[in-house]
Protein backbone atom coordinates (compact mmCIF):
# COMPACT_ATOMS: atom_id res chain seq x y z
CA UNK A 1 0.00 0.00 0.00
CA UNK A 2 1.64 3.38 -1.13
CA UNK A 3 1.39 6.26 1.53
CA UNK A 4 2.40 7.29 4.87
CA UNK A 5 2.16 5.46 7.78
CA UNK A 6 2.68 6.63 11.51
CA UNK A 7 3.38 3.71 13.94
CA UNK A 8 3.49 5.44 17.57
CA UNK A 9 6.94 4.86 19.14
CA UNK A 10 5.94 3.91 22.80
CA UNK A 11 1.99 3.64 24.22
CA UNK A 12 0.84 7.58 24.58
CA UNK A 13 0.72 8.95 27.88
CA UNK A 14 -1.40 11.98 27.81
CA UNK A 15 -4.26 12.43 24.56
CA UNK A 16 -2.69 13.48 21.10
CA UNK A 17 -4.83 15.34 18.90
CA UNK A 18 -4.65 14.23 15.61
CA UNK A 19 -7.47 16.72 14.36
CA UNK A 20 -5.82 18.28 10.71
CA UNK A 21 -3.64 15.21 9.78
CA UNK A 22 -5.48 14.33 6.86
CA UNK A 23 -4.02 11.96 3.80
CA UNK A 24 -4.51 15.64 1.96
CA UNK A 25 -1.73 16.77 4.56
CA UNK A 26 0.42 14.09 4.58
CA UNK A 27 0.30 14.38 0.80
CA UNK A 28 1.21 17.81 0.97
CA UNK A 29 4.44 18.20 3.24
CA UNK A 30 7.19 16.32 2.40
CA UNK A 31 8.83 13.85 5.20
CA UNK A 32 10.87 15.82 6.56
CA UNK A 33 8.13 18.46 7.20
CA UNK A 34 5.28 15.93 8.34
CA UNK A 35 8.06 14.95 11.17
CA UNK A 36 8.57 18.33 12.44
CA UNK A 37 4.53 18.93 12.15
CA UNK A 38 3.42 20.06 15.43
CA UNK A 39 0.75 18.38 16.97
CA UNK A 40 -1.29 19.10 20.69
CA UNK A 41 0.00 16.48 23.16
CA UNK A 42 -1.61 16.62 26.73
CA UNK A 43 -1.00 20.12 27.56
CA UNK A 44 1.82 20.69 25.20
CA UNK A 45 3.09 20.90 21.14
CA UNK A 46 4.70 18.55 20.12
CA UNK A 47 7.12 16.96 16.59
CA UNK A 48 4.92 14.21 14.89
CA UNK A 49 7.83 12.50 14.66
CA UNK A 50 8.76 12.23 18.60
CA UNK A 51 5.11 10.11 18.86
CA UNK A 52 5.65 8.17 15.85
CA UNK A 53 7.63 6.35 13.10
CA UNK A 54 6.48 8.18 10.06
CA UNK A 55 7.06 6.41 7.07
CA UNK A 56 6.32 5.94 3.40
CA UNK A 57 6.12 8.35 0.35
CA UNK A 58 3.76 11.54 0.67
CA UNK A 59 1.02 10.27 -1.44
CA UNK A 60 -2.07 7.56 -1.23
CA UNK A 61 -3.28 6.38 2.13
CA UNK A 62 -2.73 7.60 5.47
CA UNK A 63 -2.05 4.84 7.84
CA UNK A 64 -1.88 4.71 11.65
CA UNK A 65 -0.59 1.15 12.25
CA UNK A 66 -1.75 0.80 15.97
CA UNK A 67 -4.63 2.81 17.21
CA UNK A 68 -4.76 4.14 20.31
CA UNK A 69 -7.85 5.41 22.56
CA UNK A 70 -5.80 8.35 23.25
CA UNK A 71 -6.19 9.90 19.75
CA UNK A 72 -8.27 12.35 19.60
CA UNK A 73 -9.21 13.60 16.24
CA UNK A 74 -8.61 11.30 14.18
CA UNK A 75 -9.68 12.16 10.75
CA UNK A 76 -11.18 15.27 11.96
CA UNK A 77 -11.58 17.66 8.70
CA UNK A 78 -10.88 15.33 6.32
CA UNK A 79 -12.37 16.16 2.41
CA UNK A 80 -10.74 13.48 0.72
CA UNK A 81 -8.43 10.70 0.30
CA UNK A 82 -8.51 7.05 2.73
CA UNK A 83 -7.21 7.30 6.32
CA UNK A 84 -6.79 3.87 7.65
CA UNK A 85 -6.37 2.92 11.54
CA UNK A 86 -5.33 -0.27 12.43
CA UNK A 87 -6.96 -0.17 16.28
CA UNK A 88 -8.74 1.69 18.30
CA UNK A 89 -9.05 5.78 18.53
CA UNK A 90 -10.20 8.06 20.67
CA UNK A 91 -13.10 11.11 20.65
CA UNK A 92 -13.82 12.90 18.01
CA UNK A 93 -12.90 10.83 15.02
CA UNK A 94 -13.90 12.03 11.66
CA UNK A 95 -15.69 15.24 13.45
CA UNK A 96 -16.39 17.45 10.53
CA UNK A 97 -15.58 14.94 7.69
CA UNK A 98 -16.63 16.47 3.86
CA UNK A 99 -15.30 13.83 2.21
CA UNK A 100 -12.96 10.59 1.51
CA UNK A 101 -13.23 7.27 3.90
CA UNK A 102 -12.20 6.63 7.44
CA UNK A 103 -11.97 3.47 8.16
CA UNK A 104 -11.03 2.22 11.97
CA UNK A 105 -10.88 -1.55 12.44
CA UNK A 106 -11.33 -1.17 16.38
CA UNK A 107 -13.69 0.95 18.69
CA UNK A 108 -14.00 4.55 18.88
CA UNK A 109 -14.73 6.97 21.49
CA UNK A 110 -17.12 9.26 21.87
CA UNK A 111 -18.97 11.99 18.97
CA UNK A 112 -17.42 9.75 15.85
CA UNK A 113 -18.37 11.50 13.38
CA UNK A 114 -19.95 14.32 14.60
CA UNK A 115 -21.07 17.37 11.68
CA UNK A 116 -20.09 14.48 9.26
CA UNK A 117 -21.13 16.34 6.07
CA UNK A 118 -19.69 14.00 3.51
CA UNK A 119 -17.77 10.81 2.97
CA UNK A 120 -17.63 7.66 4.70
CA UNK A 121 -16.79 6.29 7.93
CA UNK A 122 -16.46 2.91 8.94
CA UNK A 123 -16.06 1.16 12.20
CA UNK A 124 -14.92 -2.06 12.94
CA UNK A 125 -15.37 -2.11 17.01
CA UNK A 126 -18.02 -0.28 19.11
CA UNK A 127 -18.38 3.58 19.63
CA UNK A 128 -19.08 6.09 22.63
CA UNK A 129 -21.72 8.15 23.02
CA UNK A 130 -23.04 10.72 20.68
CA UNK A 131 -21.82 8.70 17.11
CA UNK A 132 -23.55 11.48 14.14
CA UNK A 133 -24.25 14.09 16.70
CA UNK A 134 -23.56 17.86 17.29
CA UNK A 135 -20.56 19.30 19.15
CA UNK A 136 -21.20 21.26 21.99
CA UNK A 137 -23.40 23.93 21.42
CA UNK A 138 -23.85 23.62 17.79
CA UNK A 139 -27.21 23.36 16.56
CA UNK A 140 -27.00 20.43 14.04
CA UNK A 141 -25.11 17.16 13.90
CA UNK A 142 -24.30 15.30 11.02
CA UNK A 143 -25.36 16.53 7.64
CA UNK A 144 -23.99 13.82 5.22
CA UNK A 145 -22.11 11.00 4.87
CA UNK A 146 -22.29 7.59 6.39
CA UNK A 147 -21.33 6.12 9.20
CA UNK A 148 -21.17 2.21 9.28
CA UNK A 149 -20.54 0.24 12.96
CA UNK A 150 -19.57 -2.96 13.00
CA UNK A 151 -20.67 -2.78 17.26
CA UNK A 152 -22.37 -1.34 19.03
CA UNK A 153 -23.03 2.53 20.01
CA UNK A 154 -23.70 4.25 23.31
CA UNK A 155 -26.09 7.05 24.01
CA UNK A 156 -27.70 9.69 22.36
CA UNK A 157 -26.29 8.73 18.63
CA UNK A 158 -27.33 10.67 15.82
CA UNK A 159 -28.28 13.61 18.08
CA UNK A 160 -29.97 16.41 16.11
CA UNK A 161 -29.00 14.73 13.04
CA UNK A 162 -30.06 16.34 9.77
CA UNK A 163 -28.56 14.24 6.95
CA UNK A 164 -26.71 10.81 5.96
CA UNK A 165 -26.99 7.99 7.01
CA UNK A 166 -25.59 5.60 10.37
CA UNK A 167 -25.72 1.88 10.03
CA UNK A 168 -25.61 0.57 13.33
CA UNK A 169 -25.05 -3.98 13.19
CA UNK A 170 -25.15 -3.79 17.08
CA UNK A 171 -27.29 -2.07 19.62
CA UNK A 172 -27.84 1.47 20.38
CA UNK A 173 -27.98 3.26 23.65
CA UNK A 174 -30.31 5.64 25.45
CA UNK A 175 -31.67 8.38 23.68
CA UNK A 176 -30.95 7.68 20.16
CA UNK A 177 -31.82 10.35 17.30
CA UNK A 178 -32.98 12.83 19.93
CA UNK A 179 -33.86 15.87 18.31
CA UNK A 180 -33.45 14.09 15.04
CA UNK A 181 -33.86 17.02 12.11
CA UNK A 182 -33.33 14.49 9.02
CA UNK A 183 -31.49 11.68 7.87
CA UNK A 184 -31.01 7.60 8.52
CA UNK A 185 -30.51 5.25 11.04
CA UNK A 186 -30.42 1.86 10.87
CA UNK A 187 -30.07 -0.08 14.48
CA UNK A 188 -29.80 -4.47 13.82
CA UNK A 189 -29.46 -4.94 17.51
CA UNK A 190 -31.35 -3.40 20.44
CA UNK A 191 -32.84 0.44 20.74
CA UNK A 192 -32.18 1.84 24.25
CA UNK A 193 -35.11 3.82 25.75
CA UNK A 194 -36.49 7.43 24.80
CA UNK A 195 -35.53 6.71 21.49
CA UNK A 196 -36.70 9.87 19.39
CA UNK A 197 -37.68 12.38 21.77
CA UNK A 198 -37.83 15.50 19.97
CA UNK A 199 -37.65 13.96 16.22
CA UNK A 200 -38.50 16.36 13.52
CA UNK A 201 -37.95 14.44 10.52
CA UNK A 202 -35.54 11.71 9.49
CA UNK A 203 -35.49 7.80 9.21
CA UNK A 204 -34.84 5.17 12.08
CA UNK A 205 -34.97 1.49 10.55
CA UNK A 206 -35.74 -1.06 13.82
CA UNK A 207 -35.11 -4.62 14.26
CA UNK A 208 -38.26 -4.23 16.76
CA UNK A 209 -40.20 -2.29 18.38
CA UNK A 210 -38.54 0.10 20.27
CA UNK A 211 -39.68 1.96 23.89
CA UNK A 212 -41.10 5.47 22.23
CA UNK A 213 -41.93 8.59 24.00
CA UNK A 214 -45.31 9.03 24.24
CA UNK A 215 -45.46 11.74 21.48
CA UNK A 216 -44.90 8.55 18.51
CA UNK A 217 -48.26 7.46 16.72
CA UNK A 218 -48.32 4.11 15.65
CA UNK A 219 -49.97 4.51 12.03
CA UNK A 220 -50.16 0.29 11.61
CA UNK A 221 -47.94 -1.71 8.24
CA UNK A 222 -47.91 -0.83 4.94
CA UNK A 223 -46.45 -2.13 1.99
CA UNK A 224 -43.83 1.18 1.29
CA UNK A 225 -42.31 1.59 -2.42
CA UNK A 226 -39.81 3.68 -0.61
CA UNK A 227 -38.70 1.08 1.70
CA UNK A 228 -37.82 -1.54 -1.43
CA UNK A 229 -36.44 1.82 -3.20
CA UNK A 230 -34.14 2.41 -0.67
CA UNK A 231 -32.97 -1.14 -0.46
CA UNK A 232 -31.87 -0.77 -3.94
CA UNK A 233 -30.09 2.53 -3.59
CA UNK A 234 -28.38 2.27 -0.39
CA UNK A 235 -26.08 -0.39 -0.65
CA UNK A 236 -25.33 -0.09 3.36
CA UNK A 237 -29.07 -1.04 4.47
CA UNK A 238 -29.72 -4.15 1.11
CA UNK A 239 -28.71 -6.92 3.68
CA UNK A 240 -30.96 -4.60 6.75
CA UNK A 241 -33.85 -4.86 4.56
CA UNK A 242 -33.73 -7.88 2.13
CA UNK A 243 -37.44 -9.05 2.57
CA UNK A 244 -39.24 -6.28 4.35
CA UNK A 245 -42.34 -6.86 2.43
CA UNK A 246 -44.96 -5.05 4.90
CA UNK A 247 -43.16 -2.36 7.15
CA UNK A 248 -45.08 -1.09 10.12
CA UNK A 249 -44.54 2.62 10.45
CA UNK A 250 -44.41 4.62 13.21
CA UNK A 251 -44.72 8.29 13.39
CA UNK A 252 -43.07 11.10 15.81
CA UNK A 253 -42.19 13.04 17.87
CA UNK A 254 -45.79 14.43 17.48
CA UNK A 255 -45.28 16.14 20.80
CA UNK A 256 -43.31 18.33 18.88
CA UNK A 257 -45.41 18.48 15.70
CA UNK A 258 -42.78 15.77 14.16
CA UNK A 259 -42.83 13.96 11.00
CA UNK A 260 -40.23 11.62 11.56
CA UNK A 261 -40.51 7.76 11.23
CA UNK A 262 -39.81 4.34 12.78
CA UNK A 263 -39.80 1.80 10.44
CA UNK A 264 -39.77 -1.97 12.05
CA UNK A 265 -40.79 -4.77 9.53
CA UNK A 266 -44.02 -5.97 10.12
CA UNK B 1 -32.03 2.02 -54.81
CA UNK B 2 -34.89 -0.89 -54.90
CA UNK B 3 -34.50 -3.19 -52.13
CA UNK B 4 -36.72 -6.27 -52.64
CA UNK B 5 -38.59 -4.74 -55.10
CA UNK B 6 -39.23 -1.21 -52.96
CA UNK B 7 -38.36 1.61 -54.50
CA UNK B 8 -36.27 3.95 -52.36
CA UNK B 9 -36.72 7.56 -53.26
CA UNK B 10 -33.51 9.66 -53.04
CA UNK B 11 -35.05 12.22 -50.77
CA UNK B 12 -34.71 12.44 -47.56
CA UNK B 13 -36.81 13.24 -43.67
CA UNK B 14 -36.58 16.54 -42.42
CA UNK B 15 -36.53 16.63 -38.75
CA UNK B 16 -36.24 19.28 -35.93
CA UNK B 17 -34.18 19.95 -32.56
CA UNK B 18 -36.56 19.23 -29.53
CA UNK B 19 -35.77 18.93 -25.80
CA UNK B 20 -36.57 15.69 -24.47
CA UNK B 21 -36.76 13.42 -20.94
CA UNK B 22 -37.30 10.07 -19.61
CA UNK B 23 -39.26 9.31 -16.46
CA UNK B 24 -39.60 5.66 -14.99
CA UNK B 25 -42.40 4.56 -14.55
CA UNK B 26 -42.72 1.32 -11.83
CA UNK B 27 -45.90 -0.18 -10.88
CA UNK B 28 -47.16 -3.67 -8.78
CA UNK B 29 -47.71 -5.52 -11.86
CA UNK B 30 -46.66 -4.96 -15.54
CA UNK B 31 -50.34 -4.06 -16.65
CA UNK B 32 -50.64 -1.12 -14.03
CA UNK B 33 -46.95 0.28 -15.08
CA UNK B 34 -48.43 0.05 -18.70
CA UNK B 35 -51.79 1.44 -17.93
CA UNK B 36 -49.53 4.59 -16.34
CA UNK B 37 -47.01 4.82 -19.38
CA UNK B 38 -50.83 5.10 -21.89
CA UNK B 39 -52.13 7.63 -19.95
CA UNK B 40 -49.54 9.47 -19.47
CA UNK B 41 -48.56 9.64 -23.02
CA UNK B 42 -52.02 9.75 -24.62
CA UNK B 43 -52.66 12.77 -26.55
CA UNK B 44 -49.36 13.91 -26.86
CA UNK B 45 -48.71 13.09 -31.05
CA UNK B 46 -47.82 16.13 -32.14
CA UNK B 47 -46.61 19.45 -30.53
CA UNK B 48 -48.76 21.20 -32.83
CA UNK B 49 -51.68 20.20 -30.64
CA UNK B 50 -50.33 18.83 -27.58
CA UNK B 51 -48.07 20.89 -26.31
CA UNK B 52 -45.44 17.66 -26.48
CA UNK B 53 -45.00 14.52 -28.23
CA UNK B 54 -44.56 11.48 -26.11
CA UNK B 55 -44.52 7.88 -25.63
CA UNK B 56 -43.83 4.52 -24.53
CA UNK B 57 -39.90 3.98 -25.43
CA UNK B 58 -39.95 0.34 -23.83
CA UNK B 59 -41.41 -2.24 -20.77
CA UNK B 60 -39.07 -2.35 -17.98
CA UNK B 61 -38.07 -5.53 -15.74
CA UNK B 62 -38.30 -5.44 -12.31
CA UNK B 63 -34.43 -5.92 -12.18
CA UNK B 64 -34.31 -2.78 -14.36
CA UNK B 65 -35.78 -0.42 -12.10
CA UNK B 66 -34.97 1.60 -9.20
CA UNK B 67 -37.37 -0.18 -6.75
CA UNK B 68 -37.46 -3.89 -8.59
CA UNK B 69 -41.02 -3.59 -10.12
CA UNK B 70 -42.31 -3.76 -12.99
CA UNK B 71 -42.21 -0.55 -15.38
CA UNK B 72 -41.89 1.33 -18.54
CA UNK B 73 -39.61 3.73 -19.77
CA UNK B 74 -41.39 7.19 -20.99
CA UNK B 75 -39.76 9.83 -23.42
CA UNK B 76 -41.16 13.34 -23.73
CA UNK B 77 -40.34 15.72 -26.13
CA UNK B 78 -41.13 19.40 -26.75
CA UNK B 79 -40.14 22.31 -28.58
CA UNK B 80 -37.75 23.97 -26.43
CA UNK B 81 -37.46 23.54 -22.24
CA UNK B 82 -39.90 26.13 -20.83
CA UNK B 83 -42.31 24.07 -22.65
CA UNK B 84 -40.82 20.94 -21.36
CA UNK B 85 -40.86 22.04 -17.85
CA UNK B 86 -44.44 22.98 -18.00
CA UNK B 87 -45.69 19.86 -19.52
CA UNK B 88 -43.74 16.98 -17.36
CA UNK B 89 -45.63 18.11 -14.03
CA UNK B 90 -48.77 18.31 -15.45
CA UNK B 91 -48.87 14.73 -17.14
CA UNK B 92 -47.14 13.41 -13.46
CA UNK B 93 -49.74 14.98 -11.84
CA UNK B 94 -52.31 13.98 -13.62
CA UNK B 95 -51.35 10.68 -14.95
CA UNK B 96 -48.83 9.00 -12.62
CA UNK B 97 -49.86 10.17 -9.09
CA UNK B 98 -53.17 9.44 -9.89
CA UNK B 99 -52.68 5.64 -10.96
CA UNK B 100 -52.42 3.30 -8.83
CA UNK B 101 -49.16 1.55 -7.09
CA UNK B 102 -46.98 3.83 -9.73
CA UNK B 103 -43.76 5.38 -8.37
CA UNK B 104 -42.16 7.64 -10.65
CA UNK B 105 -37.79 7.72 -11.19
CA UNK B 106 -35.42 9.87 -13.41
CA UNK B 107 -34.79 8.43 -16.79
CA UNK B 108 -32.07 10.70 -17.42
CA UNK B 109 -29.07 11.92 -15.30
CA UNK B 110 -27.48 14.59 -17.07
CA UNK B 111 -28.37 17.82 -18.47
CA UNK B 112 -30.83 20.53 -17.32
CA UNK B 113 -33.28 19.60 -14.79
CA UNK B 114 -37.35 19.11 -15.37
CA UNK B 115 -39.37 18.80 -12.19
CA UNK B 116 -40.88 16.13 -10.71
CA UNK B 117 -41.70 16.14 -7.18
CA UNK B 118 -40.16 19.24 -7.05
CA UNK B 119 -43.31 20.76 -8.29
CA UNK B 120 -46.27 18.01 -7.23
CA UNK B 121 -45.02 17.15 -3.89
CA UNK B 122 -46.91 20.11 -2.73
CA UNK B 123 -50.08 18.15 -3.19
CA UNK B 124 -49.39 16.17 -0.04
CA UNK B 125 -50.47 19.30 1.85
CA UNK B 126 -47.39 19.20 4.39
CA UNK B 127 -47.16 15.68 4.51
CA UNK B 128 -44.58 14.68 2.32
CA UNK B 129 -41.35 13.56 3.02
CA UNK B 130 -38.13 13.95 1.03
CA UNK B 131 -34.91 11.43 1.23
CA UNK B 132 -31.75 12.08 -0.30
CA UNK B 133 -29.64 9.29 -0.87
CA UNK B 134 -26.32 10.25 -2.41
CA UNK B 135 -26.78 13.73 -4.87
CA UNK B 136 -30.49 12.21 -5.27
CA UNK B 137 -33.16 13.59 -3.49
CA UNK B 138 -36.65 11.70 -3.41
CA UNK B 139 -40.05 12.24 -2.18
CA UNK B 140 -42.88 10.30 -0.50
CA UNK B 141 -46.29 11.60 -0.64
CA UNK B 142 -49.30 10.17 1.10
CA UNK B 143 -52.04 9.30 -1.28
CA UNK B 144 -55.43 7.17 -0.35
CA UNK B 145 -53.94 3.84 -1.54
CA UNK B 146 -50.58 4.48 0.20
CA UNK B 147 -47.95 6.02 -0.76
CA UNK B 148 -46.25 7.63 -3.87
CA UNK B 149 -42.78 7.82 -4.29
CA UNK B 150 -41.08 9.83 -6.85
CA UNK B 151 -37.80 11.53 -7.47
CA UNK B 152 -37.39 15.06 -7.11
CA UNK B 153 -36.44 15.71 -11.07
CA UNK B 154 -34.87 14.37 -14.19
CA UNK B 155 -32.54 15.04 -16.57
CA UNK B 156 -33.05 16.14 -20.07
CA UNK B 157 -31.60 15.93 -23.41
CA UNK B 158 -31.46 17.77 -26.48
CA UNK B 159 -33.36 15.43 -29.31
CA UNK B 160 -34.38 15.05 -32.66
CA UNK B 161 -38.39 15.40 -33.21
CA UNK B 162 -40.20 14.94 -36.74
CA UNK B 163 -37.60 12.25 -38.44
CA UNK B 164 -40.49 10.25 -40.55
CA UNK B 165 -40.57 7.80 -43.49
CA UNK B 166 -43.86 7.71 -45.56
CA UNK B 167 -44.49 3.96 -46.98
CA UNK B 168 -46.71 3.71 -50.59
CA UNK B 169 -48.61 0.69 -50.56
CA UNK B 170 -50.92 -1.06 -53.14
CA UNK B 171 -53.62 -1.20 -50.61
CA UNK B 172 -54.76 0.10 -47.43
CA UNK B 173 -54.45 -3.03 -45.96
CA UNK B 174 -51.38 -3.71 -47.48
CA UNK B 175 -49.83 -0.01 -46.13
CA UNK B 176 -51.08 -0.60 -42.85
CA UNK B 177 -49.28 -4.17 -42.65
CA UNK B 178 -46.07 -3.02 -43.64
CA UNK B 179 -46.02 0.06 -41.05
CA UNK B 180 -47.26 -2.42 -38.39
CA UNK B 181 -44.21 -4.23 -39.02
CA UNK B 182 -41.77 -1.25 -39.33
CA UNK B 183 -43.61 -0.68 -35.66
CA UNK B 184 -42.84 -3.80 -33.92
CA UNK B 185 -38.54 -3.68 -35.56
CA UNK B 186 -38.52 0.09 -34.59
CA UNK B 187 -39.72 -0.31 -30.92
CA UNK B 188 -36.57 -2.16 -30.54
CA UNK B 189 -34.28 0.72 -30.86
CA UNK B 190 -34.48 2.49 -27.34
CA UNK B 191 -33.57 6.18 -27.35
CA UNK B 192 -37.06 6.11 -29.61
CA UNK B 193 -40.63 7.01 -29.71
CA UNK B 194 -43.18 6.58 -32.21
CA UNK B 195 -45.89 9.01 -31.02
CA UNK B 196 -48.68 8.84 -33.10
CA UNK B 197 -51.67 6.27 -32.54
CA UNK B 198 -49.98 2.79 -32.36
CA UNK B 199 -46.91 4.14 -34.08
CA UNK B 200 -48.86 4.86 -37.15
CA UNK B 201 -49.84 8.42 -38.89
CA UNK B 202 -52.63 8.20 -41.40
CA UNK B 203 -53.03 11.72 -42.13
CA UNK B 204 -49.44 13.03 -42.58
CA UNK B 205 -49.42 17.20 -42.97
CA UNK B 206 -47.53 19.68 -44.92
CA UNK B 207 -46.94 22.88 -43.40
CA UNK B 208 -49.21 25.51 -44.08
CA UNK B 209 -53.00 25.53 -45.39
CA UNK B 210 -55.21 27.83 -47.30
CA UNK B 211 -57.34 28.45 -44.14
CA UNK B 212 -55.31 31.36 -42.22
CA UNK B 213 -54.43 30.21 -38.53
CA UNK B 214 -53.73 26.44 -39.20
CA UNK B 215 -50.64 25.93 -39.07
CA UNK B 216 -50.74 22.84 -41.04
CA UNK B 217 -53.17 20.77 -43.73
CA UNK B 218 -53.28 17.66 -45.23
CA UNK B 219 -50.43 16.09 -47.55
CA UNK B 220 -52.23 16.53 -50.35
CA UNK B 221 -49.66 15.53 -52.35
CA UNK B 222 -49.52 12.30 -50.85
CA UNK B 223 -53.79 11.99 -50.98
CA UNK B 224 -54.63 8.61 -53.23
CA UNK B 225 -57.88 10.13 -53.90
CA UNK B 226 -56.77 13.53 -55.02
CA UNK B 227 -54.29 12.31 -57.21
CA UNK B 228 -54.77 13.94 -60.93
CA UNK B 229 -56.47 17.11 -59.00
CA UNK B 230 -53.55 18.38 -57.22
CA UNK B 231 -49.30 18.05 -57.98
CA UNK B 232 -49.23 14.35 -56.83
CA UNK B 233 -46.54 12.36 -55.48
CA UNK B 234 -48.11 8.91 -55.81
CA UNK B 235 -47.79 6.94 -59.12
CA UNK B 236 -50.88 5.23 -60.09
CA UNK B 237 -50.82 1.94 -58.53
CA UNK B 238 -50.33 3.60 -54.70
CA UNK B 239 -53.89 3.58 -52.89
CA UNK B 240 -52.66 4.00 -49.63
CA UNK B 241 -49.99 5.81 -48.12
CA UNK B 242 -48.92 5.31 -44.18
CA UNK B 243 -46.13 7.52 -42.36
CA UNK B 244 -44.06 7.32 -38.94
CA UNK B 245 -43.05 9.93 -37.39
CA UNK B 246 -40.28 9.20 -35.16
CA UNK B 247 -38.61 11.57 -32.37
CA UNK B 248 -35.69 10.52 -30.27
CA UNK B 249 -32.99 11.51 -27.70
CA UNK B 250 -30.04 11.46 -30.89
CA UNK B 251 -29.94 11.87 -34.70
CA UNK B 252 -28.24 8.15 -34.21
CA UNK B 253 -30.95 6.64 -32.82
CA UNK B 254 -33.79 8.23 -35.04
CA UNK B 255 -31.35 7.55 -37.82
CA UNK B 256 -31.68 3.56 -36.73
CA UNK B 257 -35.36 3.55 -36.02
CA UNK B 258 -35.38 4.67 -39.43
CA UNK B 259 -33.26 1.81 -40.89
CA UNK B 260 -34.60 -1.04 -38.79
CA UNK B 261 -38.44 0.33 -39.64
CA UNK B 262 -37.72 0.69 -43.38
CA UNK B 263 -36.10 -2.47 -43.56
CA UNK B 264 -38.81 -4.19 -41.77
CA UNK B 265 -41.14 -2.39 -44.79
CA UNK B 266 -39.15 -3.84 -47.26
CA UNK B 267 -38.83 -7.12 -45.97
CA UNK B 268 -42.88 -7.94 -47.01
CA UNK B 269 -41.34 -6.41 -50.39
CA UNK B 270 -43.42 -5.75 -53.74
CA UNK B 271 -45.12 -9.01 -53.14
CA UNK B 272 -46.34 -7.33 -49.74
CA UNK B 273 -47.96 -4.80 -52.03
CA UNK B 274 -45.28 -2.28 -51.05
CA UNK B 275 -44.44 0.20 -53.71
CA UNK B 276 -41.93 2.58 -52.74
CA UNK B 277 -40.57 4.59 -49.18
CA UNK B 278 -40.88 8.29 -49.55
CA UNK B 279 -40.19 10.72 -46.38
CA UNK B 280 -41.44 14.29 -45.47
CA UNK B 281 -39.39 17.32 -45.69
CA UNK B 282 -39.32 21.33 -46.25
CA UNK B 283 -36.63 21.63 -49.06
CA UNK B 284 -34.12 20.97 -46.25
CA UNK B 285 -34.92 25.26 -45.31
CA UNK B 286 -36.70 24.35 -42.22
CA UNK B 287 -35.16 21.58 -39.93
CA UNK B 288 -31.45 20.93 -39.48
CA UNK B 289 -31.48 17.36 -39.11
CA UNK B 290 -31.67 15.85 -42.42
CA UNK B 291 -32.59 11.99 -42.54
CA UNK B 292 -30.75 10.41 -46.17
CA UNK B 293 -33.15 7.45 -46.82
CA UNK B 294 -30.45 5.62 -49.33
CA UNK B 295 -27.64 6.69 -47.29
CA UNK B 296 -29.23 5.04 -44.30
CA UNK B 297 -30.28 2.21 -46.58
CA UNK B 298 -27.04 1.82 -47.69
CA UNK B 299 -25.88 -0.73 -45.92
CA UNK B 300 -29.21 -3.14 -46.14
CA UNK B 301 -29.04 -2.71 -49.84
CA UNK B 302 -25.31 -3.60 -50.39
CA UNK B 303 -26.32 -6.81 -48.08
CA UNK B 304 -28.60 -7.88 -50.40
CA UNK B 305 -31.52 -7.44 -48.38
CA UNK B 306 -34.06 -8.56 -50.95
CA UNK B 307 -32.15 -7.52 -54.13
CA UNK B 308 -30.92 -4.15 -54.27
CA UNK B 309 -30.64 -2.20 -57.97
Amino acid sequence: MSGVSLKPRAPFEARVDMAGITPVVTCALTLPELERLAVPFGARSVPLAELFFIEGAPEGVLLIEIGDARLDGVGAGMDKGELIVDGPVGAWAGRGMSGGVLRIAGDAGDFLGAELSGGEISLGGNAGERVGTASSGARRGMSGGTIRIAGSVGTRAADRQRGGLIVIDGDAGEGLATDMIAGTVSVAGAIGPRMGRGMRRGTIFASALPDLPAGFVDTGAHELVAVRLIARRVPELAGVLEGWESTRRIVGDTLMGGQGEVLVQA
Amino acid sequence: MIINGVEIRDTFAEAFPMVGTRLIVTADTPEWALTAGRTTTGFATSVIGCGCEAGIERTLAPEETPDGRPGVALLIFAMDFKQLKTVVPLRLGQCVLTCPTTACYAGIEDGKRVPLAKTIRYFADGHQISKKIGDKRFWRLPVMEGEFVCDEDTGSVEGVGGGNFLILARSRGQALKAAEAAVVEMGKVEGVILPFPGGVVRSGSKVGSKYKGLFASTNDAYCPTLRGTVPSQLPAEVGSVMEIVIDGVSFEAVSEATRVGIAAVCALGSEGGVVAIDAGNYGGNLGPFHFKLREIMAADAENGAGGAA
